[in-house]
């Protein structure tokens, strides 16, 4: 499939971030530009949701206690 | 919003010949306006002719809810969903939509990034359950293949996921190569089923 058009910037990070995202690349098996570009994605969807009224919720699987995720 | 276009080919189902066809990436106005004009009247025809011969509802089109307009219009206001549609000689054989932002579920792969199907569609004259022959087969490679492609490209390794509508069940599993997971309380009960990265590397080197 035709790549689309990228822009490149720069990107300072603190060490304390870079650790974690070197970190969360490697658990996710991703680049660094893929954690970050999931990152956008999913603050994206969740701004607008939270806009639109919506919650988000963590549930835990086994003892299904609800927290619920406080967007400010 | 200008779609990407990829020259692909599917197979017309009355001679087996290839039929040049175009993978969009994006499911635009005219696509939608294919679903509206010409799916929904044949797939109500159809649906019609099926209660008048008493076939029970259970064996209808089990996608004759989707709302794709509605769909493609939600998807297209978040980074973490894509639109795809594939056209053959002037008119909309196949659209799918996936999301970006789901995890794998089998073990070894648990918790990595993957491309879930939400939604995957044929033309309703694609589908042999509903006209024999169809007008074109290997429509649904052909999007499950820009779903796999997709997943390499944003460096998921091929992964990909989908719940299957049961009379698609058998395509994922022995077509796909997909690993069966079994039926998903939380999904209505469908049946999900996931590609690895191996399985992705098998199944992109059979082509679309």
């Amino acid at each position: 499939m035709p790549e689309p058009t990228k822009r490149t910037m720069t990107l300072n990070l603190s060490d304390e971030e870079m650790r974690v995202l070197d970190s969360l690349a490697e658990r996710k098996d991703l680049t660094k530009t893929a954690v970050l570009r999931q990152a956008l994605r999913l603050y994206q969807m969740v701004s607008v949701r939270g806009e639109r009224g919506e919650k988000l919720v963590f549930e835990n699987e086994e003892t299904k206690e609800k927290a619920e995720l406080m967007l400010l | 919003m200008s779609a990407e276009v990829s020259a692909v080919f599917l197979v017309r189902g009355s001679t087996d010949e290839l039929v040049p066809a175009e993978l969009r990436d994006g499911i635009g106005e005219l696509e939608l306006q294919h679903w509206e004009h010409h799916w929904r009247p044949y797939l109500i025809e159809r649906v019609r002719a099926m209660q008048a011969q008493g076939v029970p509802r259970a064996k209808w089109p089990q996608q004759l809810h989707w709302n794709w307009r509605l769909k493609a219009t939600v998807a297209e206001m978040f980074l973490g969903q894509r639109g795809f549609a594939t056209r053959c000689e002037g008119m909309t054989q196949g659209l799918m939509l996936v999301g970006l932002l789901s995890d794998a579920r089998i073990v070894e792969q648990r918790g990595k990034p993957l491309v879930y199907v939400d939604y995957l569609e044929a033309a309703p004259w694609n589908q042999s359950s509903l006209q024999r022959p169809p007008k074109y087969r290997g429509v649904g490679s052909l999007l499950i293949h820009a779903a796999v492609t997709l997943s390499v490209e944003e460096t998921f390794s091929g992964r990909t996921g989908l719940h299957s509508l049961p009379q698609s069940d058998t395509f994922y599993r022995n077509v796909c190569g997909m690993t069966d997971l079994g039926l998903d309380a939380a999904k209505q009960n469908l049946r999900y089923f996931e590609m690895t990265p191996e399985q992705a590397q098998v199944f992109l080197k059979k082509g679309r």
